[in-house]
């Protein structure tokens, strides 16, 4: 049978059975806390570090990745406190300087509140999420790719980087990965390397405290749409 | 040596050891560490070895290979007993004077002593050199005693006390209660309270427990649990066996680099001997619990230091951290309460258990009791491995300890804690080393490394190479260390190589603390702290390369332009030979000009003239 907590999660007491996550809990009620490498069915790794929330324990708050925290009774949780908001900003800046022709990352980065970027742009494909290993590993049971190499040389790749018999060619990590929204057509040409703004979530100055049901969502496979 | 089933028959094991060796009237040990190998100790061993045979002296004299005796720099290392002599800097020629002279003679050897880098004095015993006499070995002492290869000389010793102790007689609860009352903080970084982790475990429930040492250190310029586990490994053993005890565990794990080659070795040999004598498997020494240690290699990544990535890389999975939510005690190795403590942390407990907490708790400061090793390098006269109690100065060891400066330079300031620690300037050298003052200063104690950087060190340079170090370390799953240092590194080389920006020290401050409050685990949480401390104690040498874009210790290549000075120059010409880029040219007897079109600034001149002409600026 199925054991409930209660959890304190922006001053809102929340019902969720034990063993959820966070952020599936806060999901679930419409509180919005952005993520990225967080998929529904998938387990948790705490990659993309987009979901932190501030732990309350004995007055201390302690930031940490909703996805990884499991529900407790009594817990209190604030997704949307200004440190919150600025490191958030902090590391979704860091993501779009790294893929800037991202439409998802574009997205999630005006969302979390990043107006201009401070770093140089890269072009890389990839922000490593994750997602395709996962699923890869985790609903298919094929293993067919994997992360390769440590640091700032780690990728996604085929063992020894030869497709391997055992890739099913199910296409799912294509499909899941934030990158294959078609990209923005605004940023990024040689010269012009800004956020174009052109985005849905344009019109959302601040990271929103509830759910707002929002186009991007849907995009990147928020849990929010994929879960209902 | 046949089985031991009781406590009896383990103290008639010493009894009859220590007889066998009443007879033996010198020791002469031999430092066969594997600083002292690298300068040739063996050779020594074997020299000695023949020389003492040849002579007769087989049976009244013994031979002692010992573990690191810490004053590395000094190596080869030879102590003979009685007397406590101390010859350094052995060679395998001086073999025949040593057995003949001193062994024999009792006579000293004038030349093999310690000539002090300071006074220029000569010390004949180990106890007076200043390096030693300075320090509190409580536990580097007893690497001089035993052949770590050898059970029967940590048994001698007094080694393997503790363990009967806590078979019979003291209950799991009253050994943790005694390791809380000690203050034994976790050695390897964090200072996490040892008794509270053990208790924490030991209340976890499950039918399977497990007890893992970390030898994993990888911090550049620092050895100590290479040190304490290559020359002591039956202390580290006896240690897990005591906290095997307490929290219940039935098995251990000594998780060792692979790059420690003589800690590999002599743990596997220290652990086949425990398991012949009885000390590790099925009821030991007759008692209901048993106890059993595996080697576990480590590929040599930084990161396997990490508790939840050393428990992966031992679970044969990739060693890479995952969130911690919920502690090891109670989900760790194979998702079993498992305690990891530092091969030093070990080494502590059965000194604590033999004399008691109040004899441990006698040294150390309110928050931080005992002894801590800390290897000295850098720019410093006397290198090596030093322990000392806890409220120690950063002067004392530096000054006292260390000798000051090689070569005369004034000390600018010390690096502690490896690569996440942080760089104290001079003005708070009085700190005390104790895990909370210098955490509040913006470092850490961390595993125990002590860099010290003088006047020619320049302070982004040393933010440089250890960003670039974690950079590679780095296992790149969370989104904050992996791009997080390749930007603070970005940022920090446009700094030092003139396209600095003074608002790109503001976002270097924000990055940091946004990557330390956000990483995943323990190394991208410090991998901020040395970009923190330089920026905090050394901003005018930051300013100094935006705004003036100059180097002031002359380090930053981009920054410096040699030159010839005209008034020392004497024309010798040995800078021109020296140019391996062809960039000096002039006549002999004539002031010399360096191109600096050509010159690469590798610095060769400067090094070869011994006028002081060529300057950086």
């Amino acid at each position: 049978m199925l054991q409930y907590v209660n959890v304190n999660i922006d001053g809102a007491t929340v019902r969720a059975p034990r063993g959820t996550s966070v952020l599936d809990a806060a999901i679930e009620y419409g509180i919005c806390i952005p993520h990225l490498c967080h998929v529904p069915f998938l387990s948790d790794i705490g990659a993309c570090r987009l979901c932190i929330v501030e732990h309350v324990v004995n007055g201390y708050s302690k930031v940490t990745t909703s996805c990884t925290l499991n529900v407790e009774e009594g817990m209190v949780i604030r997704t949307n406190t200004d440190k919150i908001r600025r490191l958030r900003r902090n590391l979704a800046e860091l993501l779009v300087a790294q893929a800037p022709n991202s439409r998802a990352i574009q997205d999630i980065a005006l969302r979390c509140g990043v107006k201009e970027v401070r770093y140089p742009f890269r072009n890389e494909d990839c922000v490593l999420c994750g997602r395709c290993v996962r699923v890869c590993t985790e609903i298919w049971q094929a293993r067919a790719i994997g992360f390769v190499g440590r640091g700032k040389d780690r990728h996604v790749d085929f063992p020894f980087g030869i497709r391997p018999d055992f890739c099913k060619q199910c296409g799912n990590c294509v499909q899941i990965c934030p990158m294959t929204i078609p990209p923005c057509d605004g940023p990024m040409k040689p010269g012009k390397e800004y956020l174009c703004r052109k985005c849905e979530s344009q019109l959302i100055d601040e990271t929103p405290g509830s759910c707002s049901w929002c186009k991007l969502g849907e995009g990147f496979g928020c849990g929010r749409y994929v879960g209902v | 040596m046949p089985r031991l089933n009781s406590h009896r028959e383990l103290e008639h094991l010493r009894e009859r050891l220590r007889e066998q060796r009443q007879n033996i009237t010198t020791t002469v040990m031999v430092c066969g560490g594997t600083g002292c190998r690298t300068s040739n100790s063996q050779a020594v061993i074997d020299a000695v070895r023949d020389e003492l045979s040849s002579q007769g002296l087989d049976d009244s004299v013994r031979l002692c290979v010992t573990g690191c005796h810490g004053f590395c720099e000094q190596g080869p290392v030879i102590i003979i007993e009685p007397g406590n002599i101390f010859y350094c800097h052995v060679s395998p020629e001086d073999a025949f004077e040593i057995v003949y002279q001193t062994v024999m003679k009792g006579e000293v050897i004038e030349r093999l002593l310690y000539e002090d880098t300071v006074s220029g004095e000569r010390f004949k015993t180990e106890a007076e050199i200043p390096f030693y006499k300075a320090q509190d070995r409580r536990i580097l002492s007893q690497n001089r005693l035993v052949d770590p290869c050898a059970i029967e000389d940590y048994i001698v010793a007094g080694g393997y006390s503790a363990l009967p102790r806590v078979l019979n007689g003291i209950a799991p609860e009253e050994i943790i209660n005694e390791i809380k009352s000690a203050g034994l903080r976790g050695r390897g970084g964090g200072g996490f309270p040892t008794g509270r982790k053990w208790g924490d475990c030991m209340e976890a429930p499950s039918d399977e427990k497990y007890v893992i040492c970390n030898a994993d250190e990888g911090d550049p310029g620092a050895y100590m649990d290479r040190c304490v586990l290559e020359g002591n490994p039956h202390l580290v053993l006896e240690g897990m066996m005591v906290g095997a005890r307490a929290v219940g565990a039935r098995k251990g794990y000594i998780y060792v680099r692979n790059e420690y080659p003589l800690a590999v070795k002599n743990s596997r040999i220290a652990v086949e001997q425990a398991r012949e004598l009885g000390l590790l498997g099925d009821n030991i020494l007759g008692s209901s619990f048993s106890f059993d240690v595996d080697i576990a290699r480590g590929g040599g990544a930084f990161v396997c230091g990490e508790s939840t990535a050393l428990m992966a890389s031992i679970e044969g999975k990739v060693g890479e951290p995952r969130a911690k939510d919920v502690h090891t005690v109670v989900d760790g190795l194979y998702h079993k309460p498992t305690t990891l403590n530092n091969v030093e942390t070990w080494a502590n407990v059965p000194a604590i258990i033999l004399n008691g907490s109040s004899w441990f708790a006698s040294k150390g400061t309110k928050a931080s009791k005992g002894t801590k090793i800390l290897a000295l390098t850098g720019r410093i006269k006397n290198t090596g491995l030093v322990e000392v109690a806890m409220g120690t100065s950063i002067r004392e060891v530096v000054f006292d300890i260390g000798g000051g400066g090689a070569n005369g330079n004034s000390i600018k300031a010390v690096q502690t804690g490896g690569p996440s620690g942080g760089c104290l300037p001079l003005d708070k050298f009085d700190l005390a080393i104790d895990f909370d003052v210098l955490a509040e200063a913006g470092s850490m104690i961390g595993s125990g490394g002590m860099v010290v950087m003088d006047e020619e060190t320049c302070m982004l340079d040393v933010a440089k190479y250890f960003l670039t170090f974690l950079q590679d370390e780095s296992c790149g799953k969370c989104v904050p260390c992996r791009l997080g240092i390749d930007r603070m590194l970005e940022i920090i080389t446009d700094i030092t190589e003139g396209r600095g920006r003074m608002e790109q020290l503001d976002l270097l401050e924000e990055l940091a603390d946004t990557v330390s409050q956000t990483a995943l685990c323990g190394l991208g949480k410090t991998a901020p702290n040395p970009v923190l401390s330089t920026l905090r104690y050394f901003r005018p040498e930051y300013e100094a390369h935006i705004k003036e874009k100059k180097c002031p210790a002359g380090v930053c290549k981009a920054l410096i332009t040699y030159w010839i000075d005209p008034d020392k120059c004497t024309g010798c010409g040995v800078c021109i030979s020296g140019c391996v880029h062809e960039a000096i040219t002039g006549e002999k007897k004539e002031v010399h000009v360096i191109d600096a079109q050509l010159c690469q600034k590798c610095g060769i001149c400067r090094s070869e003239c011994k006028f002081d002409a060529i300057q950086v600026v």
